[in-house]
């Protein structure tokens, strides 16, 4: 049961692995140039297909707000307001050490005070700003994760999140079925915010198509190139030609390994 | 719409299945055919069902592209590289095979390895999911009025990336005018090539 | 918003720019002095900012006032301002001298083309080097790789099997690249940041794990394939043999070595060598195949006669140095591998420059056209024999810091064995230049033949101005760093110390 489990929990990942091998494969063992581009194709996509799994949130959705999010974040939007200042966006680092859980109520239900602090967000060295209106609308969001998903299994253990995987599984464990389904409808005459999937691969994968379409592009320039100049885009002919234009034999390669000079503006020596 | 949480996501783990396993059937047919014009629209639709996939892991917007650049661009590129220059890919020399299998059984070995210790699949709770990219959730709609997280983010906090992004695309552009466009062989010069005289042209099988 | 504040983003922002503009400039010449103002301003920008890095410590910038780790900064400390003022710099001088090669080599058409390709692959190694954010590597790699691939490409005209080299540059780049994205999102999936300095912080949190150490294994073989690691090299002598002499120089003096910054990055101020599996790859994998590909691209380098070939089996070999040194995992080992990063790049651009000024006279770069270049091209024949005895590691050239240093990292760390095999394999240096310097002084210049003139006919003539003088000042920079060691040694001692120490 747990080895099932388990193989299901990686069942993506593994797909992902054998499509790379599939990919990596036709470019190393095909010697025909487009054919290599392809394979790249294929390994290149196998890779996005990595990535977006590792953004996939169980029960999730589209990281795009709803519009029953949006509606009720335009509620709060005072309130976001009056803690913030001149309203400006004004990035700053967060530290939920500093986060008194005052903060919280208003921006959100506020039902799970005690599990902000697994959302720490514990940046780098010394140049913190303690929270404003944003900082603690991250901290509560993420306690409503929380407190809706594994309710009973964060007593404000700071380590939860980034502990290694084993970890996360344990508090993962049989979740987002519909086991919570009273704990939630019992608050949830409410609004309840919906669970989103990870943007940030999106975002990386966006601009890895657009990488591997440009270099697909240049790829194939190069492979029309190659045709014009030698009549052929095997890569085994394309040796064979530099060998006879070098050496005046196909196949030189007992003899050494470097290539002799290239002559004068002409290719291969051929005076 | 009343269907049980179970069911739905019964169904969509039996799309996915299903999805994942034509990829590898579409991947392998491309590895093995040798008749160029088939292995492009396989790559196509090669394209297409990891568009399709990726509708199902929630990612719309890459899905969109991947259709669009992925099946659409690629395959137009693939399409005319291939009538510039062969149809058919000639069989290689047995001897690279064993070199690919190793490499790629070691690379392949490495992931499995790294497996192992991956969050399960669906994590919300994975320092992936959790960490940078819930903050990026949180904060888009208070600093951000865009609904799109994904654009949001590619606007913004990662705007610098975007603008790599065009200039990635820029540079493919020039790259391609300096192989092709004028000034390259085709463009008007002469190819001082040994034997020309049948490859001149270019063009044709 | 002052110029100074925006320093550290002006590298980057000034070559991005300028670059799209060479599209439109109608003229060689024009678009030759339009990218020799950019070059020269991006040096500036990185010098400036060298110094405030030396004086002021490490710098970080917020691009577009986002913070991160949600935003992408810059990050720049001595390590990767040293690095960056490298490449500026050899740019910098390249450029100036790149015209009469280039005007030989390419089709007029193509010269604006050409240098908004040069600015663009610029720009992306120092895009590569600049980033404190390690997926912005990943975008900047492929912005300078794709204009590589098509500035090697260029040789096609004179040679078609650039052609050829440059296709199996852009197969290897590509996987190497998409090896870096995947060991990049086995750390995204371990950490959840793609913040380099988050990224440690976290794992020093959280502890590592499998996904950590196959991350990092991926990155290793990723930035392998970049940097030419030795049994990866296999792109990389056809790629530099038959690319435009231009091209030939600043690749060589810059691409390969931006790939090594990003290993040293990655294996101490990322990862951290700390860590068993980091100093257990470093000592079994990356050292073996350092020494391997010292002595190995040595002795293919003797045996070339083609000459810059015989440089860029010498590169193979030189980055084998680079990796010793970070193999060694320690501080004066990094130390050693950042000095001679810098100075190989000085020499190695010295190097090509001179063979440009050949192959532009006598239209080769096989070793026939060295024979008796003292007679005919005499500072020419001067610049490549000072370089290569650089290259060699005579004392009083930079190539001898390097050495020593290294040399010393090696008893430091008790491995005599390992400083008698540098001391070996800098022999067989010795071989392979010598035997092209004993060609430009013994021999005599042809008294008839194809190379008793130039490739128009007339009686050989010294190289132009604009080639002597930047390779002359890379000569001489070679000399100037070889006698004020303190000056390089002391910016790469605590560039070391900070990306060992430096949490």
């Amino acid at each position: 049961m747990d080895i099932l489990q388990f193989v299901i929990e990686r069942f993506n990942y593994w797909i992902f692995t054998v499509l790379m091998m599939v990919g990596l494969y036709t470019v190393i063992a095909r010697g025909n140039l487009v054919k290599k581009i392809i394979g790249l194709n294929i390994f290149q996509t196998s890779v996005f297909i990595y990535y977006i799994s590792i953004g996939k949130v169980s029960g999730g959705t589209a990281p795009i707000f709803t519009t029953e999010h949006q509606k009720e974040l335009k509620k709060h939007e005072h309130h976001g307001d009056a803690h913030h200042g001149d309203g400006h966006q004004v990035p700053t680092h967060q530290d939920g050490g500093h986060q008194d859980t005052a903060h919280q109520d208003g921006s959100h239900q506020g039902d799970a005070h005690d599990s902000a602090d697994p959302m720490t967000m514990d940046l780098h060295a010394g140049d913190l700003h303690a929270g404003d209106a944003n900082t603690s609308a991250t901290l509560t969001r993420a306690g409503e994760h929380h407190g809706v998903s594994t309710p009973d299994l964060h007593d404000g253990d700071a380590n939860a999140l980034h502990a290694p995987a084993n970890d996360a599984l344990v508090s993962q464990g049989g979740d987002h079925g519909g086991d919570h389904g009273g704990e939630i409808a019992t608050k949830a005459t409410e609004f309840i915010e919906p669970l989103y999937s990870n943007p940030l691969p999106h975002v990386l994968i966006l601009t890895a198509i657009v990488v591997g379409v440009a270099t697909t592009a240049v790829g194939l320039a190069l492979a029309v190139r190659i045709r014009e100049a030698y009549g052929t885009i095997e890569e085994d002919e394309l040796e064979t030609a530099d060998n006879v234009a070098e050496f005046g034999v196909a196949d030189p390669r007992q003899q050494q390994d470097g290539g002799q000079g290239a002559g004068r503006l002409n290719p291969g020596g051929a005076q | 719409m009343t269907v049980s949480p179970e069911f739905s996501a019964g169904a969509v783990a039996a799309i996915e299945l299903a999805l994942l396993t034509l990829l590898f059937v579409v991947a392998l047919q491309m590895l093995k055919s040798r008749h160029l014009f088939a292995v492009v629209m396989l790559s196509g639709i090669y394209s297409l069902l990891s568009a399709a996939f990726f509708v199902s892991l929630d990612a719309v917007d890459v899905a969109f592209t991947e259709a669009a650049v992925g099946a659409g661009v690629s395959t137009m590129l693939m399409l005319s590289a291939m009538l510039l220059t062969a149809r058919r890919e000639k069989p290689v020399t047995p001897g690279r095979a064993p070199v690919a299998l190793i490499a790629v059984l070691i690379v392949g070995a490495a992931l499995v390895y790294a497996s192992i210790d991956m969050p399960a699949f669906g994590d919300a709770n994975s320092p992936a999911n959790a960490y940078v990219g819930q903050a990026y959730v949180e904060r888009t709609p208070n600093e951000i009025a865009v609904p799109n997280i994904v654009t949001a983010v590619l606007a913004s906090y990662r705007g610098f990336d975007t603008l790599g992004e065009t200039m990635v695309i820029f540079t493919a552009g020039l790259a391609v005018m300096l192989l092709l466009g004028a000034g390259a062989p085709r463009g008007g010069r002469e190819v001082k090539d040994v034997d020309d005289a049948d490859n001149g042209k270019g063009g044709n099988t | 918003m002052s110029l100074i504040e925006q320093l550290p983003v002006l590298p980057i922002i000034i070559p991005l720019v300028a670059a799209p503009f060479c599209l439109i400039i109608p003229n060689g010449r024009i678009a030759y002095f339009y990218a020799i103002a950019i070059s020269a301003l991006t040096f500036l920008s990185c010098i400036g900012l060298l110094h405030g890095v030396a004086a002021g410590g490490t710098i970080s910038y917020y691009l577009g006032d986002w913070a991160p780790p949600l935003g992408i900064e810059y990050r720049i400390d001595l390590a990767n301002a040293l690095v960056l003022t490298l490449i500026s710099g050899v740019a910098a001088l390249v450029i100036p001298a790149s015209y009469p090669s280039i005007a030989a080599e390419a089709n007029p058409k193509q010269i604006p083309l050409f240098y908004g390709a040069m600015l663009i692959c610029m720009l992306g190694l120092l895009g590569v080097t600049i980033t404190g954010d390690a997926f912005n590597v990943f975008v900047f790699l492929e912005i300078s790789s794709l204009a590589t691939y098509a500035l090697v490409a260029l040789g096609g005209r004179a040679d078609r099997r650039a052609l050829t080299a440059s296709f199996n540059y852009l197969v290897m780049g590509t996987l190497g690249a998409t090896f870096f994205v995947i060991g990049l999102g086995l750390l995204y999936q371990a950490t959840g940041t793609l913040n380099m300095a988050d990224i440690r912080v976290q794992l020093l949190e959280n502890g590592t794990n499998r996904m950590v150490e196959a991350g990092y294994a991926f990155i290793i073989i990723g930035m392998g394939l970049k940097a030419a690691m030795f049994p990866m090299h296999l792109w990389l002598p056809n790629a530099y043999t038959y690319a435009p002499s231009a091209v030939s120089a600043f690749i060589a003096a810059a691409s390969t070595k931006v790939a090594v910054y990003v290993l040293i990055r990655f294996t101490f101020s990322v990862v951290g060598a700390d860590f068993d599996f980091v100093s257990a790859m470093l000592s079994y994998v990356l050292m073996p195949l350092a020494l391997a590909g010292m002595f190995f691209a040595s002795l293919v380098a003797v045996f070339q006669t083609d000459v810059k070939r015989m440089l860029a089996y010498s590169s193979v070999g030189q980055i084998g140095y680079m990796l010793l040194g970070i193999s060694l995992g320690t501080e004066a080992g990094l130390q050693a591998s950042i000095i001679h990063i810098f100075n190989h790049g000085l020499m190695k651009a010295a190097l090509f420059l001179s063979v440009a000024c050949v192959m532009l006279r006598l239209g080769v770069h096989t070793v026939d056209g060295f024979n008796g270049l003292a007679k005919r091209m005499p500072f020419t024949a001067a610049a490549f024999i000072f370089a290569g005895l650089s290259l060699v590691g005579v004392p009083l050239t930079v190539g001898f810091v390097s050495k020593w240093y290294l040399l010393q990292a090696a008893f430091e760390a008790d491995r005599a064995w390992i400083a008698f095999l540098i001391v070996a394999s800098s022999l067989i240096a010795v071989v392979y230049v010598g035997r092209i310097i004993e060609l430009i002084l013994l021999r005599e210049p042809p008294e008839d033949g194809p190379l008793f003139r130039d490739v128009d006919g007339n009686p050989v003539r010294e190289a132009p101005m604009v080639m002597l003088v930047p390779m002359w000042i890379l000569v001489l920079a070679n000399v100037y760093f070889g006698l004020r060691t303190d000056v390089t040694a002391d910016l790469a001692g605590r560039a070391a110390a900070s990306l060992i120490g430096g949490q």
